[in-house]
């Protein structure tokens, strides 16, 4: 019992430290939203008119009006309302509607990705490491190291110039083009069909830290006396595989599937700026771009609740399946 | 390819407080407004008069940058209103470039001395829901941004550029602002107020933060539909000149970069577009030189701004020496593709604004000229000599460096940066090009810490918010303000001439004042003009002529109500 109180202890004191730091950085930046939305909406080379500038700011609120103390605590208190104010970019809407909007599109592409990507990386990992030094082996392992030193971003820009611009197969940006939204199939189809190309990039970078991450604990589950043994008394090689060898090698991965599932909450920056791609990615990217801080705030603060969360979830599991790992911490 | 942010997309018109004209009009001169060269419209524009057909549909990029489908809001005031162009209009137009009025929700405006403005409002103008516009509408309208002051865009109540206003009253169907002093200079930001209807905005409790999703405007367009991309806009058959508006159905779709607009322009996916499109000439006009056009047409300057609180930049020789030896036909060719041309020392957009020259420089060429000799030979007379390791020193012997601050990754901007370094490296001076953050570029600019920038300087038609604000003390930037004046130019004598000019009402004098500031640019550099800076407009003439061109230019980009009056169908 005294395992999990400390889990969660652990889990709110780094929830505290998150929190406070998600309210410092933004402030420590230099720039005024005010001057550079006004920049934004008027393009470079554009009088500048002091009026304008005022009005906004007053629109937008001063950040630097109230003193800190205050609206740090001001901070605290309409978090625990669920109240994450208003967006700048997308004055006057409110944060919470502005990510609802964007949330469903990150996680049906880098969900339903990052699932196929584990199923299919870790039956190939699985697969590379029980024929070891076999072709296919060499193949699969060579191959996924090398695609892994290859920048994702860079794929993904080398993909859309091929199919996007060069033949034209596909979109070149966006989730969705003359459809309506909701749940029709006119537009599960379009969106369907945006998702292509940048749901092929995360297909292709994606299986591969799952490939090696399979084949080294498989490996060495294979050298386990257990291995041996099943052996020696004729149990057939394809459940030595699955059910000795590959499902004690599981283990890891699925602490690495709950992480990933966390931290699915930041959406894919790179990838979904260079689709254009309507996600949680790119909404984090215009939110920096545009100095828009309640947005940021509750953007990263989600990111950072899924991975902690997604922690828990991990350790607790951890502590119910393995009793080493309570009496190691205890 | 990547960011489709800041620097590629188009200027959205949605600071129609530049306004156009045609020369429909010619209306009383009177304070505050100088009314520049008045270059007659040709009579046919963008290659064919064009039949009085309807056109089915145009199509243009959309206004808003940043969208998450739909997030529906039409609040003008909002940063992030969907169209802040077609439903709520302005009560006058005027061309930015000739500086000609086209009376719009008002039919004529007057001022009495520099304090009190009336505007005459249209009769028979109604609103989509049917009620008839009204002088309370406007007086409602004016007065907004005294209760909120987050709507006061024109800064009719507060001191920016002119006292602030006493009160608003109406007359009949006059409705009369009175100033506490003379606000002759905000008269560009108040023609452009967006007017609302009263009777559906006084119900609102904070319009600041009302979400707009059912406009009532006096706009030729109502929504049509929005699926969160695409903003469809439905002609309306009872808008007050609907005669003048042939295009039934306007499409604003889409955030493009220079390659995927080029791309949609010419497949006809897109009718005009107006962010940067580098070298249009060859991108677009040539794939169909009868269909596509471009017309960049002169915004404003692009100029060198030193820091004249440091040395040797507050030395007016230093300043005039490398003010010869700049070549501005390389910059021209490599930052624009030849397509912006050298820009005039004046500040003065030419030949557009040729009326206000004064007569020492009326005949002359005002573009420097590119000449190095002549530039080291004044940089030698000014005791810069050339030290021992072949670079110029101060007259006192102290070595002389020169750090040129450029924002990275504004292409146009770092290719001009790089000739000028390349040309004051010419001149023996130790010049280098230090690339920056643009966020870093504007803080350096605030806190004075750069040696040189480039600065886009407006040329719009309030010379005294122009040439002024760059060289007004009181536009001097602080540590928390952006302002124009960022070289710095502090003196009591132009300070003067500024303030008289924007309360000046007489365009005799008028003209001698700008010629007093355009003297201060001659003779003293305080920025040294490189280019012009475009308002760019690229478009198809297969659904819609009557585009703004150089034969007739009678609007910019950030006056598209204008141009949807003057389209005609093609066929």
């Amino acid at each position: 019992m005294r395992y999990f109180l400390r889990r969660i202890g652990f889990f709110i004191a780094t929830l505290w430290a998150a929190v406070t730091l998600n309210f410092i950085i933004p402030r420590l930046q230099p720039g005024d939203p005010a001057e550079i939305m006004f920049k934004k909406l008027q393009g470079k080379d554009a009088e500048l008119d002091p009026a304008k500038i005022e009005a906004l700011r007053a629109m937008l609120g001063d950040p630097a009006g109230a003193n800190l103390w205050d609206q740090y605590w001001n901070y605290l208190g309409s978090l625990a309302r669920g109240d994450f104010g208003i967006s700048y970019t997308y004055f006057p809407y409110e944060v919470k509607t502005v990510i609802g909007v964007a949330l469903p599109w990150t996680l049906v592409l880098v969900g339903v990705t990052l699932i196929i990507s584990f199923v299919v990386g870790t039956l190939l990992g699985a697969f590379a490491a029980w024929r070891r030094n076999s072709r296919f082996d060499s193949f699969v392992t060579l191959g996924s190291t090398f695609i892994g030193t290859l920048p994702s971003f860079w794929l993904a820009l080398l993909i859309l110039f091929a199919f996007g611009y060069v033949l034209g197969w596909f979109p070149t940006a966006g989730g969705y083009d003359a459809s309506t939204p909701g749940w029709n199939g006119e537009f599960l189809a379009d969106a369907l069909y945006h998702s292509v190309l940048p749901a092929s990039v995360l297909l292709i970078t994606g299986p591969i830290g799952w490939i090696l991450g399979m084949r080294n604990t498989m490996i060495m589950n294979l050298g386990e006396d257990y291995v041996r043994l099943a052996r020696a008394k004729g149990v057939p090689d394809a459940q030595i595989a699955l059910r000795y060898a590959a499902r004690n090698a599981l283990l890891p991965s699925i602490t690495g599937l709950a992480l990933a599932l966390g931290s699915m909450l930041g959406g894919q920056i790179l990838i979904e700026q260079v689709f254009d791609y309507p996600g949680l990615g790119r909404l984090t990217a215009q939110a920096i771009d545009n100095k828009d801080y309640p947005l940021l705030q509750a953007l990263l603060l989600f990111t950072i609740v899924g991975v902690l969360v997604a922690n828990l979830i991990a350790d607790v599991l951890y502590g119910i399946l393995d009793p080493r790992a309570r009496k190691v911490t205890s | 390819m990547t960011r489709r942010t800041t620097r590629s997309h188009p200027f959205s018109p949605v600071g129609l407080t530049a306004l156009a004209a045609t020369g429909m009009l010619v209306l009383t001169a009177c304070s505050g407004r100088i009314q520049t060269n008045q270059n007659q419209p040709a009579p046919s524009a963008g290659g064919t008069a064009g039949t009085d057909a309807m056109i089915d549909q145009v199509t243009m990029p959309a206004e808003v940058a940043e969208n998450v489908g739909g997030l529906v809001n039409y609040n003008p005031f909002s940063p992030n209103a969907l169209t802040k162009v077609y439903f709520y209009e302005p009560l006058m137009i005027r061309n930015s470039l000739n500086c000609q009025m086209t009376p719009w929700l008002a039919t004529g405006f007057k001022w009495e001395g520099a304090t009190k403005l009336t505007f005459t409002i249209r009769e028979g103008v109604k609103w989509s829901d049917g009620q008839p516009l009204t002088p309370d509408d406007v007086k409602f309208s004016l007065e907004l941004g005294k209760r909120f002051s987050a709507l006061d865009t024109a800064g009719i109540w507060n001191d920016t550029f002119g006292k602030k206003a006493a009160d608003v009253t109406v007359v009949g169907n006059d409705v009369t602002i009175t100033f506490s002093g003379n606000a002759a200079a905000k008269f560009d930001s108040i023609i452009g107020v967006k007017i609302l209807p009263k009777h559906v905005w006084e119900k609102i409790d904070d319009p600041v933060k009302y979400i707009d999703k059912d406009p009532v405007g006096t706009g030729p367009f109502t929504v049509g539909s929005y699926n969160g991309r695409k903003l469809v806009l439905e002609r309306r058959a009872d808008y007050w000149q609907a005669d003048k508006v042939k295009v039934q159905k306007l499409v604003l779709e889409g955030n493009y970069d220079a390659t995927q607009a080029a791309l949609k322009l010419n497949a006809g996916g897109l009718d005009a577009y107006w962010g940067e499109i580098p070298n249009p000439q060859v991108a677009f006009v040539d794939k169909n030189p009868t269909l596509n056009h471009f017309w960049y047409a002169p915004a404003g300057t692009t100029v060198l701004t030193p820091n004249l609180t440091k040395a040797p930049f507050n030395d007016v020789k230093f300043r005039e020496a490398y003010s010869q030896g700049l070549n501005k036909d390389e910059i021209s060719t490599k930052a624009t593709y030849g397509v912006m041309k050298p820009a005039s020392q004046t500040g003065l957009k030419l030949p557009y604004a040729e009326n206000l020259m004064p007569e020492e420089f009326a005949k002359k060429d005002t573009v420097l000229p590119f000449d190095t000799a002549k530039a080291e030979q004044l940089l030698d007379a000014a005791g810069y000599k050339v030290g021992a390791n072949g670079m110029r020193t101060n007259p006192d012997g102290s070595p002389l460096q020169i750090k040129f601050t450029v924002q990275a990754g504004w292409i146009d901007y770092e290719s001009t940066v790089e000739v000028i370094v390349r040309n004051l490296q010419a001149l023996h001076l130790d010049a280098k090009t230090v690339k920056s953050a643009p966020d870093n570029v504007e803080a350096q600019k605030k806190s004075a810490d750069f040696d040189m920038v480039l600065e886009y300087l407006h040329g719009g038609c309030e010379v005294a918010r122009n040439i002024g604000s760059k060289l007004a003390s009181d536009q001097i930037p602080t540590k928390t303000k952006v302002q124009s004046n960022v070289e710095r130019w502090n003196d009591p004598a132009t300070d003067a001439t500024i303030a008289q000019l924007s309360g000046s009402t007489d365009p005799a004098e008028q003209k001698k004042l700008v010629g007093s500031l355009v003297d201060t640019m001659m003779t003293q550099y305080p920025v040294t003009s490189l280019i012009y800076a475009p308002a760019r407009m690229i478009y198809r003439t297969d659904k819609a002529v009557g585009w703004p061109s150089a034969d007739d230019p009678y609007a910019t980009n950030s006056d598209m109500l204008l141009i949807m009056t003057h389209l005609k169908s093609a066929k």
